[in-house]
């Protein structure tokens, strides 16, 4: 053996007693028999065996801790469904000829898994006592690389696997003994704390015994009083008014006593049950506030004094029904309610006249497509086809138009195409300049990345609702939401384009004297063209597929056709509707990707 | 001659507390290492002091990472000092107000960088013409300053092409043409060979050399390699760490480095252009009598032409002014200067 092979030998011996810390030859031994390949299957770590987690967290294995909890678990919880269906099982054998399959349903149950239990406990640990040392083997690997890797053995590991098994296993392993928990039950719980607590307001008791005592004392005295009236002949209508007061107080107080008692009878095992099994438990049901409902009306006096057109803003306040308990959730969903009413009404001037403005223009450009005769369009889509793109494409956008006119889906598809231009020309209007912010600002790219992915993600369907409350059903708020849901890579590619120009290119315009202003027009935006022209690729498509949720809340054409023929489970329509718009989507996508291809010639 | 450029004790530091670093430095003198410890700064250029005077050619040299390129863009104010005076033709670019200023940039000063820097979209013409164009100059006129422009590069006729047809030799041509176009007084040219194959390298030099014999530039020429400073420069400025170590002649540098540093940089360049025999030679009275029929040479001579008259005689060779002998290099001496030796 030559001295350089000693030192390594002996550095690498070092090693293992530094990494392994305790039982260092065993460790020696075994990672030199991994290393030569002569490691058998059935070799065992004996610890890893018997409490594969503890000695897991104890040598820092955090992979092994994870997978020996799991499947001890997962083990345990199969053996715990014999729990949980032997009462079942017992209870059907009380009466075993009425319930034959439920006596041989649970059977089954109870068979499988006992076995499906004992095997994953007995091959898990098996598989943790071999592998135990081999995980153990790669970690030693990792730690001679990065010594940062735990090392060694620690007491404080064990204290964290300890408190980890403490609060992930106990729950789960409860929870496979329990049947399903009744839902209404939970709600029932948090309703009956609701009714005693105010209750004990009312009576101004300190305590939930005291309650009870005094209303069953209350019951008592309002029953007597009942017999009392009860048991005259013949009352006077006085006496029959004050009985029938009577009988209702006794029912009153007698259902409230009942709650009460059922509230004192609920088990502590139901509350645990309530609070940590199952669903989340409801928090918190505040008092619902009153309701407000904001109205722009005529303002009389202001009319009275010339004013022909004045309005104001109506301020009808109803209050909240008795009783009424509501969540976080409904809590805040009804504030927000509240809100767009509130901006609906007061800002009613500035919302009518941007729907003015939409549907105006949306208009104008239905009326360019859809009375420009039929052939001129067809022509014009054909010749744009021919001079920018190929053969093959010119061949397809021609077919795809002949399909369009031989369904007779030709004035649909145009007003679709209408809905499109104009939603398309609001993203380029406002994208364009907006993406240019986007990328010369630091702080409003950081503002306005979040806000662009919550548009895109969020799902559109949810956004319709708001545009009705604010614009009502018609064309307009499906061009805003269609917009809205189109107008991201506008804006950020625009962004992209502009900020991938080359530093050193900007440095170069810089040093021949370029201003900002040059410098963004000469050569930021041209050299941003290619990027911005995929923007608006993306835009037109997404503003072509929102064209059936839009149609939701208005939009005519292709759309609405789809929508339609959902509510009628008219298939064969919705189908060839659908067809339709892929159609004019991928004629559109040709052709730009056409265009954009001569455009971009760097 | 005037100076064009002036810098005087012009300082850079990086960091976004670069004033009060700058503060600590000047009062306290603390060196690199503090400033990046306690301000969390780099300086990128210390105490830069230099002039160039008009027509002349100025190389900075300097590994990656020693500044020159920042250094430079100090010129043109691409890169604002953080201490120190920069003076254009006489004039204090550091109060000049940014319309002044990009009047000065488009008007004054033409820039070459290293990666041409052209833009894609537009044509070669469009490129030469865009300094011109940002000045708000016609078409007709800028179409026809940028077709001279080409002829000084000799890239007559590529005027319609677009930058990413040309090859990277002819891409920087069409930088330098953009430099040229609005006849600048000085050229900052941040090593604009240096991307380029060793052939079209030395081609494009000597063009520039020629041109620079017609043009008059003032330059400032930033590389990082010896061999090209000692080529294109009348005068050498080594910068190490953002300082400038030594500023001379190629001669200067070659025979007296200021440190260690710069002596071994010049430690392999060859010295046979560079050092004349006046550096050289010893005096007659110190060599005694001088054998009859020695070749004859004066003290500005290079060595190359001192090897080429001594080979084939015993004698040494006699240098003589204004038909004195005022020194005498003989075969030992030659060989020692060769070597670098006679300097030390």
């Amino acid at each position: 053996m030559s001295g350089a092979e000693q030192i390594e030998t002996l550095e690498r011996d070092v090693s293992v007693a530094t990494f392994v810390e305790r039982n260092e030859p065993y460790f020696r031994n075994v990672f030199e028999r991994f290393q030569k390949g002569v490691l058998p299957r059935w070799n065992m770590n004996i610890w890893g065996l018997l409490v594969p987690w503890v000695w897991a967290a104890w040598r820092g294995v955090w992979l092994m801790f994870w997978i020996s909890l799991a499947i001890d678990v997962l083990a345990i919880v199969c053996l715990m469904q014999v729990v949980k269906f032997s009462p079942l099982l017992a209870e059907a054998q009380l009466d075993p000829d009425a319930n034959r399959t439920l006596i041989a349903r649970y059977s089954s149950w109870i068979s499988t898994y006992t076995v499906v239990g004992w095997v994953l406990l007995l091959g898990g640990r098996l598989w943790m006592g071999s592998q135990a040392n081999r995980w153990y083997y790669g970690q030693y690997q990792k730690w001679r690389i990065d010594h940062s890797v735990a090392h060694g053995t620690a007491p404080k590991r064990v204290l964290i696997g300890l408190l980890i098994i403490a609060i992930c296993a106990p729950l789960t392993i409860y929870r496979a003994t329990q049947l399903r928990l009744d839902e209404r039950a939970c709600l029932n719980q948090v309703r009956m704390a609701e009714t005693v607590e105010d209750l004990m307001l009312q009576f101004d008791l300190p305590d939930v015994g005291a309650l009870g005592a005094t209303l069953a004392d209350r019951v008592t005295e309002a029953q007597a009083t009942f017999d009392r009236l009860d048991a005259l002949e013949n009352p006077t209508d006085e006496q029959k008014t004050e009985r029938s007061a009577a009988r209702k107080a006794l029912r009153d107080l007698g259902r409230e006593a009942e709650t009460v008692t059922e509230f004192q009878q609920i088990s502590a095992k139901d509350r645990f049950d309530c609070a940590l099994i199952d669903d989340f438990p409801t928090l918190a049901r505040f008092q619902a506030p009153p309701e407000v409902r904001y109205r722009r009306v005529p303002d009389e006096e202001a009319i009275a004094a010339g004013d022909l057109n004045a309005t104001k803003v109506l301020i009808q306040e109803s209050p909240a029904i008795e009783g009424r308990r509501i969540n976080i959730f409904t809590y805040n969903a009804e504030a927000i309610d509240t809100g767009i009413n509130y901006l609906r009404a007061q800002y009613a001037g500035i919302f009518d006249a941007m729907t003015h403005v939409l549907r105006q223009s949306l208009i104008r450009v239905e009326v360019a497509f859809m009375q420009t005769p039929w052939p001129v369009i067809a022509f014009l889509f054909v010749a744009l086809a021919w001079a920018y793109t190929g053969t093959a494409t010119t061949i397809f956008v021609a077919s795809s138009l002949a399909f369009l006119a031989v369904f007779e889906l030709w004035q649909i598809a145009m007003q679709t195409m209408a809905l499109v231009v104009v939603a398309t020309a609001i993203c380029v209007f406002v994208g364009l300049p907006v993406g240019i912010w986007m990328a010369k600002n630091k702080w409003f790219r950081w503002f306005t990345e979040p806000v662009l992915d919550v548009m895109q993600t969020i799902p559109s369907l949810s956004y319709l609702v708001p545009a009705v409350a604010f614009f009502g059903i018609s064309q307009p708020p499906a061009v805003l939401a269609t917009v809205i849901f189109a107008i991201p890579p506008m804006v950020k590619l625009t962004a992209l384009g502009i900020l991938q120009v080359p530093e050193s290119t900007k440095e170069a315009a810089l040093a021949f004297g370029a201003s900002e202003r040059q410098l963004l027009r000469k050569v930021e935006l041209p050299m941003a063209i290619p990027s911005i022209m995929a923007g608006l690729n993306q835009t037109i498509m997404l503003a072509l597929s929102m064209a059936t949720i839009s149609a939701f809340i208005g939009a005519a054409g292709l759309g609405a056709l789809v929508t339609e023929s959902l509510g009628d489970a008219q298939a064969g329509k919705g189908l060839l509707a659908g067809i339709a718009i892929a159609l004019v989507a991928m004629m559109i996508d040709r052709i730009l990707r056409g265009i954009r291809a001569s455009f971009s010639r760097i | 001659m005037s100076a064009v450029v002036e810098l005087e004790n012009v300082w850079k530091v990086f960091g976004s507390r670069s004033a009060e670093a700058m503060k600590a430095i000047q009062a306290e003198g603390i060196g690199k290492a503090e400033v990046l410890e306690r301000f969390d700064a780099v300086v990128g250029v210390k105490d830069a002091s230099f002039q160039v005077a008009e027509g002349e050619i100025f190389c900075l040299m300097g590994l990656s990472g020693s500044g020159k390129s920042t250094l430079v863009r100090h010129v043109n104010r691409l890169i604002e000092p953080t201490a120190g005076t920069i003076r254009i033709l006489g004039e204090d670019i550091g109060a000049m107000k940014s319309e002044a200023l990009r009047a000065l940039r488009a008007d004054k000063i033409g820039m070459v960088f290293q990666n041409m820097a052209l833009l894609p979209h537009r044509s070669v013409r469009d490129n030469i013409g865009f300094a011109l164009e940002l000045r708000g100059m016609d078409g007709y006129t800028r179409a026809k300053a940028a077709d001279d422009a080409l002829e000084i590069v000799s890239l007559h006729g590529y005027g319609d092409r677009l930058p990413s047809e040309l090859s990277g030799g002819m891409q920087q041509r069409v930088g330098l043409a953009r430099a040229l176009a609005a006849d600048p007084e000085i050229l900052l040219m941040d090593e604009p060979f240096s991307a380029l194959d060793p052939l079209i390298r030395r081609n494009l030099q000597d063009e520039f050399l020629s041109l620079s014999v017609n043009l008059k530039k003032t330059t400032l020429f930033i590389t990082h390699d010896l061999d090209e400073a000692i080529r294109m420069g009348d005068r050498i400025g080594i910068m190490k760490d953002g300082e400038i170590v030594q500023i001379g002649t190629a001669e200067d540098i070659v025979t007296s480095p200021a440190d260690d540093y710069v002596a071994d940089f010049v430690a392999g360049i060859s010295r046979l252009k560079l050092v004349s025999a006046s550096k050289i030679m010893v005096s007659p009275e110190q060599h005694g009598p001088i054998p009859e029929g020695a070749p004859e040479a004066r003290p500005k001579d290079d060595l190359d032409t001192l090897v080429s008259l001594s080979t084939g005689t015993e004698k040494p060779v006699v240098i003589k002014a204004d038909g004195k002998a005022v020194g005498v290099v003989t075969k030992d001496t030659l060989l020692q200067g060769l070597q670098g030796g006679a300097s030390a």
